[in-house]
């Protein structure tokens, strides 16, 4: 591709992708303005223009995925095709390049050559992992457009990366809003546009009811009964639209500044759309529960970026131009085009981790010395980061918010569970890969193991339809994080997209039994509702089989291909993973609990199914007035079913992988192995597979993943389908078990002791220590100030005051004491005259005697 | 004569009158006290004028004191009369309004 | 005396006038009096809005407008150093009082343009709050204008004697705003508010005498109170003429207290609450709104500059008492419930990033390359932080103040529901609300994020603590949210008198959640309006340390051969 082209594509992608992301915007703020005052509370158009807004999202986001792949010539497919789906070195898009260094390029060759059964990967000597000199792949860089889209590689990956607007600069440091397309990129808008179309037509029936002025909520009691309120349909409308555009800001976006801004606005959608029923105290407990929540994650997020910031001076993900040459982005920075971190260790022993430049060069100071982080502080980042996506994607042990959350209304569930929020934890893990050091992606890996066995346990006893289905939602994004973290990157992803239309699937098709039992959620009511409403139910079976994993044991299609549907095939991926990683590194629980996983989300699944539709209905009166929903929701339902069944078809050979695997860092395929030197400083002696390796393994991973999907599925039959065992002796017999998990694990109570009551005792502390000692102080100095003035008067009336009043006193008694000689007679005076006169006269004589 | 033959006189007239106002209990006794110790203070001056350098000065003040003493006399026959109108008495430790 | 000097002017005592012109009229004519202010008022804030598009000149990084003969040469034309030594030539003035070589300086740059125009803002929209005050309006209205005259003042003051002036002229308009038209404790409130920044302009003007005296090193030369030039001495750009690392931190302590009881900053702000909470919603509005930025713009104006070295050494205890502000105002608003208490507390959470930004000032860098950005970042973010925060907190205390007048109480656990029954009204004050948790898209955000993106680099401890305060704002806002606007039904008295927002309560309301979007999502609006300002500070002020540590004949040969 000339650069001529890229530029014109970049630009295209750009507008297209652009248009997308902020239609939605547009329609938020045109419903909301418009909705109450303008259309009136019984008019769809809010509805219409939300549809109409990101309808036409998803067919930007098609075309862009269309021109994308004009543009580089459908490489990523070709390529793949050809050979296993494993191999990665792609050397005919190597010949096609240009090689910066020069360098021949026959070691990725010869170490991942063609046949299916590589070397393991820690023998491969192929991977000179702290030398400068790259391997072959992706070497090439294309020079750097300065107005837009500059592409990041232009061989074997391209990325478009450029700026919108800039936020604030300082010095050189510069934050902006920019975009970074990829065909992850491309993949997650198509994806997430077209499954926001499918709910939001959906839930142009389901919201149906708000089309009112006097909505009765019957979960509500006010002093005076149920609570009555106009309908909110336009405002469910517009929070919908913010949320699309949220989460499409987030895919878009160029750097992980960005990517928390939008983190931050999907948190919030998130909260107003769970407290949807604002008047309800369980939703809005539940609201603010999945915020704070969140927030605690992002908390961690924060760290990872304060990190970053402090350490590369830059956000960016892709290298892009800034004062007149190419400023190396993140990625490039840590991994430069090789995918290889450059590790140093200084005399002093701490071990760093080089930044190099896009082409592969060691970043110098001014001063000349390497520009370096200290890894722990690379680890600390990642982890940070990725404390993010444990709060974002509901992972162990921040969870607990994601149940409750579903206190919205089930076209909410849907789009929260599927295509927006959870999906970004997991997204962010994706496209911030490779930052990750392998330490990071043990702990992702552990997070998500635990997570997709704990959430599995609670789903087993839980009996409200979406309760169920959410744990199974934090359960496969436990699988997802798991892939990601033992370095099965496109696997991880595969499945987030696969798991996306799936349980959009199934949410809808609760929303739609709920809707069509007239709100009720409680499974226990429920039962042989099939034949009530056969096409919610079909599909939804559909969705069960997908997410079950099944698949028809040794019947291939011409090809070699297995006969099963979406969640087969990325499930199966994980697994596989899973069981390299665990023969390569111990770690044996990583590769058990997902196995384990695999059998029980298969049993709850097919419980909720046949409890739901099958058998004979339990309540009747449930049963009576059930109906199937109308076709603007049952018709999403036909569609995203197809979905499920077949978006993933062709496994890792199949289109979805293959277009995901194009973005895959090129640190991943090879796998990595810890060098002596990293060892050398207390690092985990970790091996990440290859893709050859993984391939080995698929076929035996595969098998007992099936397996064990086909025990949970027959035990849930033979419980639940048959009713062959009682559930409820079951539930007897194991009353403490049950107990414990229906507690679910006793999480919200730990937390509650652990954090939110201290936090309450602690603000009362603070209020206290204000009330008691700052202002204590300031009142008891007042009052000191009062004593000392008091005292001051003391002093003035009675020092002061006194000493004038005691003299004039004294002189007043002398007077009066002296008025005796004043007799008035007048002899008296001569008296005195003459005798003073003797007596000054002798005292003269007597002083003066001369 | 020499000077302190005066100076005799006058001192005893001096003396006198003095006694006379003191002890007297009659206005017009203690009036003539008065005119006693003036006139003693007259012949001082007089024997001052004519044996020192005082010259016609001493009995100028003299001339001045026999009239200060007559207008004295005046006045104070005057409060005299008006003290016995008042108090049908000239006893003069009757007249102690001064009294401090 | 050119018209710079006259538009200053007019931006300081145009309320002054306005105080006279209310004066005039007849005491029972309300409604004329107050549509009289309200029209000075926005006079004021048009006048503010020609200073800072019209006037004001963003490439310029010195203090504006520039005498005649330096603006043949182009804006940026000059060194940091040299426009720190222009100080004679910067600023327009007029002798007041020469026998103390008191002057009537006035001037402007990129710090204090954004903060005239805040204060314009917040005392229209103050002024359109007013509506409410039913008692003494005359008296109000009278002593209003003449707090926007301190306000104004204390901005533009560029020496040190005036800036002192209308410090005090801002404090005595409020003390009796506060305990006359306040709630019922509101004497105690007043006095409490008065005795504390009493306290503390003691200090200030026992560090003004100090650095007054010691600016002049021979007889002949009179000492002077011109900032711009107290400021070059202490940066040790005046030969033979410096103030000692111990004057200097002397001075710096004593400058500090006196402005960190106004931002206010952990230990000293517990006037806060109870003068927010008993003034009436248009005083709380400037209050929060203009007020508490004072403290800061007087310690980036006036402490830091004059006083470098002591600043440096004292950095580590700002930016942990900014960080315990950040931390103790969040838990402290957490356990609240009166609604305007709450919002009160919030407050001192807030400032505390403005000072924990001012203050991340690290001579050497660990990560990335040169030293200051990340101080710089750390300016800029506590600049944007104060307008920010002038514009959520005002916000928010306007609507406390609107719930407040029609139910006549504001205790957290009574309210619920009026999302429901005042839907314009609950929408706009979530939105002010979540502008106050810093919700990307909103005003709150960008000071917030960027404060402590900077603080890493100075200490990682603090950095941490200060970013757990993002849990907890948003445990404290979304509580009171969930209260207030969500929920059932009202459980307070006066169901009855709640009624829809006014037109007037709905534009105050309006105009502030425009700002919050706007500067949230285009925050290079204002950094673009003080960046080169900032710069020009930070650059001096690192030069200013490096010179001010030196010995003094050192200092001295220095400055004499530039």
């Amino acid at each position: 591709m000339d650069p001529q082209t890229l530029q014109t594509t970049g630009l295209t992608l750009k507008w297209l992708l652009t248009i997308a992301w902020l239609l939605p915007l547009l329609g938020f703020v045109v419903e909301l303005i418009g909705g109450g005052w303008v259309w009136g509370r019984y008019s769809k158009n809010a509805a219409y223009l939300s549809v109409m807004c990101i309808v036409t999202g998803f067919v930007c986001s098609f075309i862009a995925l269309m021109t994308w792949g004009n543009a580089t010539e459908w490489s990523a497919l070709k390529d793949h095709g050809a050979t296993h789906g494993t191999s990665h070195a792609e050397p005919s898009r190597h010949a096609s390049g240009v090689d910066a260094h020069g360098a021949p390029k026959p070691a990725a060759e010869a170490a991942h050559g063609h046949d299916d059964h590589a070397k393991p990967v820690a023998k491969d000597a192929a991977h000179p992992a702290h030398d400068d000199h790259a391997k072959p792949a992706a070497a090439v860089h294309v020079a750097a457009d300065h107005a837009h889209g500059t592409p990041h590689h232009a061989a074997p990956k391209v990325v478009f990366t450029g700026i919108f607007y800039r936020l604030a600069q300082f010095g050189s440091l510069d934050i902006s809003l920019s975009y970074y397309i990829d065909s992850l990129t491309l993949v997650m808008f198509t994806m997430v546009t077209f499954i926001a179309s499918c709910i939001h037509i959906f839930a142009i029936g389901y919201m149906s009811e708000e089309l009112t002025d006097n909505y009765a909520d019957h979960q509500v009691h006010t002093s005076h009964g149920h609570l009555h309120r106009p309908g909110r349909f336009h405002r469910f409308f517009s929070f919908l639209s913010l949320f699309c555009f949220s989460m499409l800001g987030l895919v878009l976006a160029g750097n992980i500044f960005q990517v928390f801004i939008f983190w931050e606005l999907v948190g919030v959608c998130s909260y107003f759309l769970i407290g949807f029923y604002t008047e309800r105290k369980s939703a809005s407990n539940a609201a603010n529960k999945a915020f704070i929540m969140n927030r605690v994650g992002d908390f961690g997020f924060l760290i990872g970026l304060m990190i970053v910031w402090t350490w590369f001076g830059n956000f960016q993900f892709g290298d892009l131009p800034a004062h007149g040459q190419t400023q190396p982005g993140l990625f490039s920075m840590v991994r430069g085009n090789d995918g290889q971190m450059k590790l140093h260790v200084p005399e002093s022993g701490q071990a760093e981790v080089v930044f190099k430049n896009q082409d592969n060069h060691i970043q110098t100071k001014p001063n000349g010395e390497q520009r370096t982080i200290p890894y722990w502080l690379l680890v600390a980042a990642g982890l940070g980061v990725f404390g993010g996506c444990i709060g974002k994607s509901a992972q162990f042990p921040l969870q607990t918010w994601l149940p409750d959350a579903m206190e919205g209304p089930t076209p909410v569930s849907a789009l929260v569970h599927s295509a927006t929020m959870v999906a970004a934890g997991v997204y962010l893990v994706g496209r911030f890969y490779p930052m990750f050091t392998p330490e990071v992606l043990l702990v992702i890996a552990y997070i998500g193991a635990i997570t997709l066995f704990l959430a599995a346990t609670i789903a087993v006893v839980a009996t409200d339809i979406k309760k169920v289905l959410a744990y199974s939602t934090i359960s496969q994004l436990g699988y997802m994080m798991l892939g990601l973290g033992l370095g099965g990157w496109a696997a991880g992803l595969f499945h987030l997209i696969t798991h996306a239309f799936f349980k959009s699937l199934m949410f809808l098709a609760s929303g739609s039994v709920i809707y069509g039992c007239h709100h009720v959620q409680e499974m226990p009511q429920m039962g042989g509702l099939r034949r009530k409403m056969p096409l919610t139910a079909y599909t939804m079976l559909v969705g069960v089989i997908a997410i079950a994993g099944l698949a028809i044991p040794y019947v291939t299609l011409p090809g070699g291909e297995p006969i099963a549907f979406s969640g087969y095939h990325s499930k199966d991926a994980i697994v596989a993973t899973a069981l390299t990683y665990m023969n390569l590194n111990g770690h044996h629980l990583l590769f058990f609990l997902p196995l384990a996983g695999a059998g029980i989300t298969a049993f709850y699944m097919f419980r909720l199914w046949f409890y739901t539709f099958a058998g004979e209905p339990r309540d009747k009166e449930v049963y009576e007035r059930a109906h199937e929903s109308p076709w603007v929701m049952v018709g999403p339902l036909v569609v995203l079913s197809f979905f499920a069944a077949f978006c993933a078809f062709g496994g890792e050979k199949g289109l979805l992988f293959k277009l995901l695997l194009d973005s895959e860092p090129a640190s991943v395929p090879g796998g990595y192995v810890a060098q002596t030197e990293y060892l050398s400083q207390g690092l985990l002696n970790l091996k990440l597979p290859s893709h050859e390796a993984i391939h080995a393994k698929h076929d035996r991973a595969g098998t007992l993943a099936l397996i064990m999907a086909f025990v949970g599925a027959g035990c849930a039959y033979l419980v639940y389908g048959v009713r062959w065992v009682n559930a409820a002796e079951i539930k007897q017999q194991f009353s403490g078990i049950h107990r414990f998990l229906v507690n679910k694990w006793g999480f919200d109570e730990f937390y509650d002791m652990l954090f939110v009551k201290p936090t309450h005792v602690v603000a009362g502390w603070c209020s206290a220590i204000d009330r008691v000692i700052f202002d204590g102080f300031l009142h008891a100095s007042a009052k000191a100030a009062v004593k000392v003035s008091d005292w001051d008067r003391q002093f003035d009336e009675t020092i002061v005051d006194g000493a004038v009043n005691t003299v004039g006193n004294w002189t007043f008694a002398i007077g009066r004491s002296l008025s005796v000689v004043q007799t008035g007679r007048m002899r008296n005076y001569v008296m005195f005259i003459a005798v003073g006169l003797l007596g000054i006269f002798a005292l003269l004589i007597m002083f003066f005697p001369n | 004569m020499d000077l302190s033959s005066y100076l005799l006189v006058g001192a005893v007239l001096f003396v006198a009158g003095v006694v006379c106002m003191a002890t007297k209990r009659n206005g017009i006794g203690v009036l003539m006290g008065v005119e006693l110790v003036l006139n003693g203070a007259n012949i001082n001056f007089v024997a001052f004028a004519n044996y020192t350098r005082l010259g016609l000065d001493g009995q100028v003040i003299s001339l001045f004191v026999i009239v200060l003493a007559a207008a004295e006399a005046a006045v104070a026959l005057a409060i005299a009369l008006s003290f016995y109108n008042n108090h049908l008495t000239i006893d003069v430790d009757q007249a102690n309004q001064l009294q401090g | 005396m050119n018209d710079t000097f006259w538009l200053l002017t007019w931006i300081i005592f145009l309320p002054t006038a306005g105080a006279a012109g209310v004066a005039l009229i007849k005491k029972e004519s309300v409604e004329t009096m107050r549509a009289f202010a309200l029209a000075i008022t926005f006079a004021t804030f048009l006048l503010s809005i020609y200073l800072t598009w019209g006037v004001f000149d963003p490439t310029d990084p010195g203090i504006q407008p520039r005498a005649p003969e330096l603006v043949s040469k182009a804006a940026g034309g000059f060194s940091s150093q040299e426009i720190a030594k222009q100080y004679g030539q910067r600023g327009v003035s007029t002798t007041w009082i020469p026998g103390w070589n008191i002057e009537y300086r006035l001037g402007y740059d990129g710090i204090s343009v954004p903060l005239v125009l805040l204060t314009g803002l917040i005392s229209f929209l103050g002024m359109v709050a007013s509506w409410s005050i039913q008692k003494e309006v005359k008296g109000y209205l009278i002593l209003y204008l003449l707090l926007e005259t301190g306000m104004m003042g204390v901005f533009l003051a560029l020496d040190f004697f005036l800036f002192y002036v209308f410090w005090e002229v801002m404090l005595l308009p409020m003390y009796f705003l506060i305990g006359i038209w306040g709630g019922p404790r509101r004497e105690y409130a007043a006095i409490k508010f008065f005795l504390y920044t009493l306290f503390g302009s003691i200090l200030m003007l026992i560090a003004l005498l100090m650095l007054y005296f010691g600016s002049t090193g021979s007889g002949d030369v009179l000492p002077t109170f011109n900032i711009l030039k107290l400021s070059a001495i202490g940066q040790g750009l005046i030969p033979n003429l410096a103030y000692s690392p111990a004057v200097q931190l002397t001075a710096f302590i004593l400058l500090f207290i006196g402005f960190a009881i106004k931002v206010p900053v952990w230990p000293f702000h517990t006037w806060l609450p109870d003068a927010h909470v008993e003034a009436p919603t248009p005083i709380s509005m400037i209050l929060a709104g203009v007020l508490l930025k004072m403290g800061g713009y007087g310690i980036l104006r006036i402490a830091f500059p004059i006083c470098p070295a002591g600043a440096q050494a004292a950095c580590l205890v700002l930016v942990a008492l900014g960080v315990i502000s950040i931390i103790y105002g969040a838990f402290a608003a957490l356990a609240q419930t009166d609604f305007k208490r709450m919002v009160a507390y919030s407050s001192v959470s807030h400032m505390g990033y403005v000072l924990l930004g001012i203050a991340v000032w690290k001579l050497t860098d660990t990560g990335a390359a040169d030293g200051s950005r990340f101080w710089l970042q750390g300016i800029n973010g506590a600049m944007f932080q104060m307008i920010g925060h002038g514009i959520s907190s005002a916000g928010m205390f306007f609507m406390v103040g609107v719930i407040y007048d029609r139910v006549h109480h504001r205790d957290l656990n009574k309210f619920g529901g009026l999302i429901g029954l005042m839907p314009l009204y609950g929408g706009i004050a979530i939105g002010l609300f979540f502008a106050g948790l810093g919700l990307p898209g909103l005003c709150g955000f960008i000071g917030e994020v960027f404060v402590v993106l900077s603080s890493w680099n100075y200490s990682p401890v603090l950095a941490i603590v200060a970013a757990s305060g993002v849990i907890l704002t948003a445990g404290y806002i979304l509580w009171a949210v969930q209260r207030v606007y969500l929920g059932p039904e009202y459980k307070g008295p006066h169901p009855e008198a709640i009624t829809p927002l006014t037109e007037r309560e709905a534009f105050v309301g309006l105009t502030l959640l425009v700002f919050a979007v706007i500067l949230g999502v285009f925050p290079n609006l204002l950094f673009s309006k003080m960046e080169k300002s900032t710069e020009q500070f930070v650059s001096t002020m690192d030069a200013g340390y490096q010179a001010s540590i030196k010995p003094a004949t050192t200092t001295a040969a220095i400055t004499n051969t530039k």
